[in-house]
């Protein structure tokens, strides 16, 4: 299958700090692929170049086979990469349905004329746009809570339609930073579900910043493990976690050499 | 936390009435129409009316010899200034209410619609002669005399690109900054006006003199006698001029307030709202920063611009000295005093500073001398002179007590007092965190 | 920034810049006697403005606010200065040179403590409680505390120009061929330059000092640490109010004129200069002060190819704006604290 996302060499400097050091990176074209690593990793700062947010200090990013290195975050959407944020970060004051509506903006049309003269068009768009929103609230698993306020869902909730708003960008490639981090066992359950599930039904590629590793074993086609911006590990779950640089990362040389003693 | 504590019970309940709103609104942008819509639209209605028949004599003549409150109401003359200034704060709501950009040189839009005004309804270009449906305006007289119609459009046009041109290069700044970038432009606008009468020898705008007479706006020869005489020719030369110049302002205002409503519920003022809350996650959705908030100043301008044009025309000049900064805060105190976003708010509070401005403040000062200040004191305040520090105490207290203003837009209220990310989505400053 | 080629906004500032140094170099050429001179009201200038820009760079560094207010005060201050001279003193130009120095002193202490009891106020009532509010909240109310303290100048000292007599001579210290440096512009300079190196003592070394910039990094954290920030802020107001009462003072030594508005448009000059020289940083804002105070004296005082007094206020905010607009970090390029 082909490469949806190649990162080449991708590297990330703040002041003399390396965040992200010659990373290469690529997530096959409907695969489920995790990031993971130890806090302060480099995962986060990854994900943002990928979007957008920040700018690559070297290194190359393709997506869908067109070069997508610095370009700005909206840019970047529009082509069909649709995220999520490690702290929610929904429009609080909106509805959700509104939350959805915005993430819709680059795949609606209505202009500034069209708006003002509320065009048959522009209503049908609207429409449209509505019927699909709802769509998404129920598949996101939020049937009629369309006109609640955002802030006022519950901490699962806001979750799911942070995916929600972000499944309305039209994504090939879904971003999912830390998305069970403060769930319950329950709710991870259910949102690990959820990711298969966005591939199966959806066709989406995702790529998945997570820290348990439940989730990320269950779910995975492929791990890559970063630690102190170097990518130290890539393979299927069950090589990862064999991994002695891996466990080495995550509990200290001591703990490796504990065990192994 | 700012305003008073609520209990829990009340904020539900405020909540709920929020997402009744909300849910209203979203069905508006779609066309869906419901019976508690065509209600709501009754006081609309009314208030509509009765602008509408204030100008004739004998109401307003009847409100004014009301004993009491008499002096509260202004004449059309002043009415017509109210509305100007209501409709520039609308304007300047999109920018500062609905996209959260703080503006403080709104001051030189308003001054570009101005002169456009003055360039294309005068005699100020006395090298050419051009006419363009004047109205009823001797053919043989000198300059460029288009018709104040098609003139507003150009300047409403023409004060959009000035928008643009100044936001592209500083949209990108952190609120603060831009808000100093804007002030800046506001000083700039008037100096550039006023010694503008000399490039290389060319006169550009008449320096401090202005340029004055302006055109009077009207249908012409051809459309007004067509009309049957219902449409005026020339509205200087009308016997009722300043009740047509109050309709005809009180046109523009609908036009622009039904304009913004319109775009607060459609894709881009949901678009603006996001870049409100959260740049970044705005961003991340698909909303290019630059351009949403390129367009909220454009727009902004826009109808700054038009007002700016028609007030021209209706006072004949356009003065330097009319575009100073304090215009621009004057402008701010009616979005704040209104509540940022809220077109309702801003409507109430333009209408009463509008008319502190020009007669209330006169009239309170009379009330407080003859009631207090004399027999207490024994002098009388001269209180219009205090007209800014009158504004900026209402800033102050507004900021402090009710930073949501009269009438808040639901939605703003919560921003306010729950604190928004307000930092920057990109650049070296939000990397480094 | 990564660098890289340069980029074509800095190659187009570094083309701007050319242009000035060929055009101060022409008119040097032309008349150097007359550019010496004109450098030295240009440097008097400078000194005025960047005590000013001083306290707004002060404020700025520990709260991220523009104190819009700060101008407004020191012209507040300035014309009470104005009063203790003229009603409680009664100076003339022939009063003698001890009742000179002894009304100058009071007039001093009078304006730092009323212009510092003012500021710190303004903090209290205004800023204290929009401490968690968005950052624009605070910036509005500081628009309107501007507009307030404004008119309470304009209520005490209508809107005439209060003037005093020049008590600092304008006679010459020194002259060499038509160079010459006058008494008056000695005057301000020879106490710009002690403040600045007190006020960088403080800060660097004081315990109130290294609690102003603890705070400035990060306020919960100082909290935590111990520090009364409330306490600091209140301090920072204070400092930055005598500030603007000394240079209420010595502005009105120099200049002998000023009224209730004088404020406002020095004001925005004057932080335009923190703005230039690096907001939050304390010898970015002297070196701003200097340098709008030299552009502003050579654009009125140069013969050759200047634009002349009439467009002072567009070149002093057409900077503002470049400043921010490619440089916001300003010449000194101190990052602001939550940039770092």
């Amino acid at each position: 299958m082909a490469d949806l996302l190649v990162a080449e060499a991708v590297r990330k400097e703040f002041g003399g700090l390396v965040a992200v050091n010659d990373v290469d990176f690529v997530v096959p074209e409907q695969g489920i692929v995790s990031l993971i690593g130890p806090n302060g990793a480099g995962k986060t700062t990854f994900f943002n170049m990928l979007t957008g947010v920040y700018k690559v200090t070297s290194g190359e990013i393709h997506f869908a086979g067109e070069r997508v290195t610095n370009k700005p975050p909206h840019a970047i959407t529009e082509r069909g990469v649709g995220r999520t944020f490690q702290n929610i970060r929904l429009f609080q004051q909106m509805s959700t349905i509104e939350n959805v509506l915005v993430g819709m903006h680059s795949r609606l049309k209505g202009g500034i004329l069209q708006s003002v003269l509320r065009t048959p068009k522009l209503r049908r768009e609207e429409r449209d746009a509505f019927d699909r929103a709802r769509e998404l609230l129920r598949f996101s698993g939020l049937r009629g809570r369309d006109n609640e306020l955002s802030s006022n869902l519950s901490y699962g909730d806001q979750r799911r339609l942070e995916v929600a708003r972000a499944l309305a960008t039209e994504p090939k490639l879904l971003l999912l930073d830390e998305p069970t981090a403060g769930m319950n066992p329950q709710e991870t359950a259910d949102f690990t579900a959820f990711v298969g599930r966005l591939r199966d039904e959806r066709g989406l590629t995702v790529l998945l910043i997570e820290h348990d590793m439940k989730v990320v074993m269950g779910v995975s086609d492929r791990v890559t493990v970063l630690d102190y911006g170097e990518k130290i590990a890539e393979g299927p779950p069950s090589e990862i976690q064999k991994n002695e640089r891996v466990i080495e990362a995550y509990l200290g040389k001591a703990a490796v050499e504990g065990a192994s003693a | 936390m700012m305003t008073e504590q609520q209990t829990p019970q009340q904020r539900k309940d405020e909540e709920q009435r929020l997402q009744e709103v909300i849910a209203q609104r979203t069905q508006r942008s779609a066309g869906l129409w419901r019976r508690e819509t065509a209600v709501a639209l009754i006081p609309l209605v009314l208030v509509i009316g009765y602008a509408i028949i204030y100008p004739f004599e004998a109401v307003y003549t009847t409100l004014r010899e009301i004993p009491g409150i008499g002096d509260f109401f202004p004449t059309p003359g002043s009415a017509v200034i109210i509305i100007v200034f209501t409709m520039m704060a609308i304007g300047l709501n999109v920018v500062v209410g609905y996209a959260g950009l703080l503006d403080l040189g709104y001051v030189a839009f308003y001054a570009a619609g101005a002169y456009m005004a003055g360039w294309l309804a005068s005699q100020h270009f006395e090298q050419v002669t051009f006419h363009f449906w004047s109205p009823g305006i001797n053919p043989e007289l000198p300059g460029i005399h288009i018709n104040l119609w098609i003139v507003l459009l150009l300047a409403g046009i023409f004060t959009a690109v000035v928008g643009i041109v100044i936001g592209l290069p500083t949209l990108r700044l952190r609120g603060d900054y831009l808000a100093i970038v804007t002030l800046g432009f506001g000083e700039i606008v008037p100096q550039f006006v006023r010694n503008g009468d000399n490039f290389k020898g060319f006169d550009l705008t008449s320096g401090s003199f202005g340029i004055t007479p302006i055109d009077p706006p009207g249908f012409g020869d051809g459309l007004g006698d067509g009309s049957g005489g219902l449409l005026p020719v020339n509205f200087q030369r009308s016997f009722d001029a300043e009740q047509l110049y109050y309709w005809a302002a009180l046109g523009l205002l609908l036009f622009t307030v039904f304009c913004c409503w319109r775009l607060r519920d459609s894709r881009l003022g949901r678009a603006w709202i996001a870049i409100r809350e959260d740049e970044t996650a705005a961003a991340a959705m698909g909303i290019p920063l630059m351009r949403t908030k390129t367009w909220s100043y454009a727009i902004g301008a826009f109808f700054g611009g038009i007002a700016g044009a028609y007030y021209a025309s209706f006072k004949s000049g356009a003065f330097p000295s009319d575009f100073y900064f304090n215009i621009s805060i004057f402008l701010l105190c009616m979005v704040i005093l209104g509540g940022m976003g809220s077109i309702w708010g801003v409507i109430i509070a333009g209408t009463i500073l509008g008319w502190l401005n020009i007669e209330g403040l006169g009239v309170i000062g009379n009330y407080l001398n003859d009631w207090f200040f004399e027999p207490v004191t024994g002098s009388r305040i001269e209180v219009p002179k205090y007209q800014f520090g009158i504004y900026g105490i209402i800033i102050v207290t507004m900021m402090l007590f009710r930073p949501t203003g009269l009438i808040p837009e639901r939605r703003r209220k919560l921003e306010m007092e729950e604190g928004v990310h307000d930092e920057p989505a990109m650049g070296e400053r939000a990397v480094n965190r | 920034m990564p660098s890289g080629r340069p980029s074509l906004v800095g190659l187009l500032g570094l083309f701007f810049l050319l242009l000035i140094i060929v055009w101060l170099g022409v008119n040097f050429v032309k008349d150097p006697q007359e550019f010496i001179n004109v450098f030295f009201v240009g440097l008097t200038r400078g000194a005025v403005y960047a005590l000013i820009a001083l306290g707004y760079t002060l404020v700025y560094g520990i709260l991220q606010l523009i104190n819009f207010a700060h101008g407004d005060v020191f012209a507040l201050s300035g014309l009470i200065a104005s009063s203790v001279l003229l009603s409680v003193f009664g100076v003339t130009t022939d009063s003698g040179a001890g009742l000179v120095i002894v009304a100058i002193a009071v007039a001093l202490i009078v304006a730092m403590v009323l212009a510092s009891t003012l500021n710190v106020t303004i903090e209290f009532v205004g800023y204290r409680r929009l401490r968690h509010a968005p950052r624009l909240a605070a910036l509005i109310t500081a628009i309107g505390m501007s507009f307030i303290v404004q008119n309470i100048a304009l209520a005490i000292y209508d809107v005439d120009y209060q003037s005093i007599p020049r008590l600092i001579p304008n006679s010459s210290v020194l002259t060499i061929g038509e160079v010459a440096l006058q008494w008056n512009k000695l005057f301000v300079l020879a106490l710009t330059i002690p403040v600045l190196l007190a006020l960088t003592w403080m800060v660097r070394e004081t315990r109130h000092g290294k609690a102003m910039r603890a705070t400035s990094q990060d306020r919960d954290a100082s909290a935590m640490m111990g520090i009364d920030v409330n306490r600091t802020i209140s301090f920072t107001f204070a400092l930055a109010g005598s500030l603007a009462g000394a240079a209420g003072l010595l502005f009105l030594l120099y200049f002998t004129t000023m009224r209730y508005d004088t404020g406002f448009e020095l004001g925005l000059i004057a932080f335009t200069a923190a703005v230039l020289g690096g907001i939050g940083n304390l010898t970015g804002a002297v070196l701003g002060g200097i340098l709008i105070g030299l552009i502003q004296e050579f654009n009125e005082g140069l013969a050759w190819a200047t634009p002349g007094g009439d467009w002072t206020r567009s070149i002093v905010f057409g900077i503002l704006i470049a400043i921010l607009v490619f440089r916001p970090s300003g010449l000194l390029g101190e990052q602001t604290p939550e940039g770092e």
